[in-house]
């Protein structure tokens, strides 16, 4: 069986800037891979590599052992994926647009009315399901953003910073959250909360200028530096 | 699940949009006002009420439907350009449908509502007709046929516009200078040196009202008695030649916003 998520020599340009530079790492099943690293480190580039928005100027990324330059749709299916700060059809109420996705994948009838009523009471918008997004705050906006990763119960979650815009309940609520389905999944999630990668992942994958400086296990990074703190400030040279 | 039925999930989820945006119900109004507007004005301007000949008045309300094609620029132009504007393509591009699905999904569905705008015009065209003159001229029927393609062809073009512009209101006025002033201008310098301009989409919306009869029998129905107006202006190009400009305009513009939208990125 195929590791869920390997990064090979993965590299991307911006015109003549280099912001992903020969990365390469692969993430175990049901293990959960925090990527770490400073504003334009290139942890959004790769995120976006794999979710086939952007393509890489070389290097290949496999999900679950398909090439997402090559077969887009197959590897697609198997992940749920929140990159930046996304935004939804305001026309439609949450209830609409899980199903317009849901759809999209392949789900209908029953399996998907239950499995949208399931999700939305997960990330609690029951009482807003049948408003129009138009109204909703960012926060909203995020809960629904992870609503929709979970929707199909794919195998592998993608998230950029997913608790952007949530307030400190709505953090609490979605580490937690994290942390159970994390359990039955693989999750490469990217963040610059040190705390919150630290709550949700066993493993970290820390990145600067486009390289990775460290991909180990929390504790072993914890055993060397001392905290996770000092071992990201020190690779990264932000030393205070 | 095959690509097909994607398509038809992202054409009604698309269609539903256009059904929920008040620009629809504004164009749609506008249309009824444009109507209303001939239908009062016709008789008040000539002497003799409404003219004689069916062909002129049918012409003369077909300025109702052409406004409504318009409506495609408004319909279009935030369909692919508004996914990278709006950052709604990072929840769209995540799903496993193939961006040529996404892509034709939104050009049917503007399609559509255009197609509803028009509908709804011909209705009015053809009650009208049949209340003033007992008879709804079968070249109608042509007319709706060459305002749908009209609609059809400004919708392409405006998705070439969408698939390459940053942002939504950009796509949206580039078309329109594109087709009411670079193209209405180039139309007006030909038709003055006596030169071929079917090629032009503006001209092709003409075919909208000279497929009754040609400019002369258009103009008609304007109060333009005394005037001299130079004989080439008169000159209605071969509405077949008219046909196949749009259509060309409808499958290249189509074709080069789906090439477009494969390759764009989202960064």
């Amino acid at each position: 069986m195929p590791e869920p998520i390997v990064i090979e020599n993965l590299s991307k340009y911006y015109n003549k800037f280099l912001a992903v530079d020969s990365l390469s790492l692969s993430v175990t099943e049901n293990s959960n891979v925090g990527l770490l690293g400073p504003n334009g480190a290139g942890k959004s580039t790769t995120l976006k590599i794999m979710c086939g928005l952007i393509r890489a100027s070389s290097g290949t990324v496999y999900i679950d052992g398909i090439s997402v330059s090559e077969k887009p749709v197959q590897a697609l299916s198997r992940i749920g994926a929140i990159i930046e700060t996304p935004e939804f059809y305001t026309y439609l109420t949450p209830e609409e647009t899980l199903s317009y996705l849901g759809r999209l994948r392949g789900m209908n009838g029953d399996e998907l009315r239950q499995r949208i009523a399931e999700v939305i009471r997960l990330v609690r918008l029951e009482e807003w399901s049948a408003v129009r997004i138009e109204k909703f705050s960012r926060g909203m906006k995020q809960r629904l953003a992870l609503a929709q990763t979970l929707l199909h119960d794919p195998p592998v979650l993608i998230l950029d910073e997913p608790a952007l815009g949530l307030d400190p309940r709505g953090v609490v609520e979605f580490r937690e959250l994290i942390e159970e389905v994390g359990r039955e999944k693989t999750v490469f999630f990217a963040s610059h909360q040190l705390v919150e990668v630290a709550q949700i992942c066993e493993e970290v994958a820390i990145i600067d200028r486009g390289h990775l400086l460290a991909y180990d296990k929390i504790t072993q990074l914890e055993e060397k530096y001392q905290s996770l703190e000092s071992a990201y400030l020190q690779l990264t040279g932000e030393v205070l | 699940m095959s690509e097909f039925e994607k398509l038809r999930v992202v054409t009604g989820y698309e269609f539903l949009k256009h059904i929920r945006r008040r620009r629809l119900y504004i164009i749609l109004g506008l249309t009824i006002l444009v109507e209303a507007a001939v239908l009062i004005a016709v008789p008040l301007l000539m002497e003799e009420g409404y003219p004689d000949n069916v062909m002129v008045m049918a012409a003369m309300l077909s300025i109702g439907p052409s406004l409504a094609t318009i409506g495609a620029v408004f319909f279009a132009g935030d369909a692919i350009a508004g996914e990278f504007e709006g950052k709604t393509g990072f929840i769209l591009f995540t799903n496993p449908v193939r961006r040529i699905t996404l892509v034709t999904g939104k050009y049917l569905a503007g399609l559509a509502a255009v197609a509803l705008l028009i509908v709804l015009g011909y209705v009015i065209v053809s009650i009208s007709l049949l209340i003033i003159y007992g008879t709804v001229p079968v070249e109608t029927a042509k007319s709706f046929g060459l305002c749908l393609l009209y609609g059809g062809s400004v919708l392409s073009v405006t998705f070439f516009f969408s698939s390459i512009s940053k942002g939504a209101m950009g796509a949206t006025v580039i078309t329109l200078v594109f087709i009411m002033v670079v193209s209405a201008i180039v139309d007006s310098i030909l038709i003055m040196a006596d030169k071929p301009h079917w090629f032009l989409l503006s001209t092709n919306g003409d075919s909208i009202a000279t497929v009754y009869g040609g400019y002369e029998l258009f103009l008609e129905g304007f109060p333009m008695a005394g005037m001299n107006i130079p004989s080439q202006w008169f000159k209605s190009p071969d509405i077949s030649l008219m046909i196949v400009s749009m259509i060309i305009y409808l499958v290249v513009g189509f074709v080069l916003s789906v090439w477009i939208s494969r390759r764009r990125q989202l960064a």
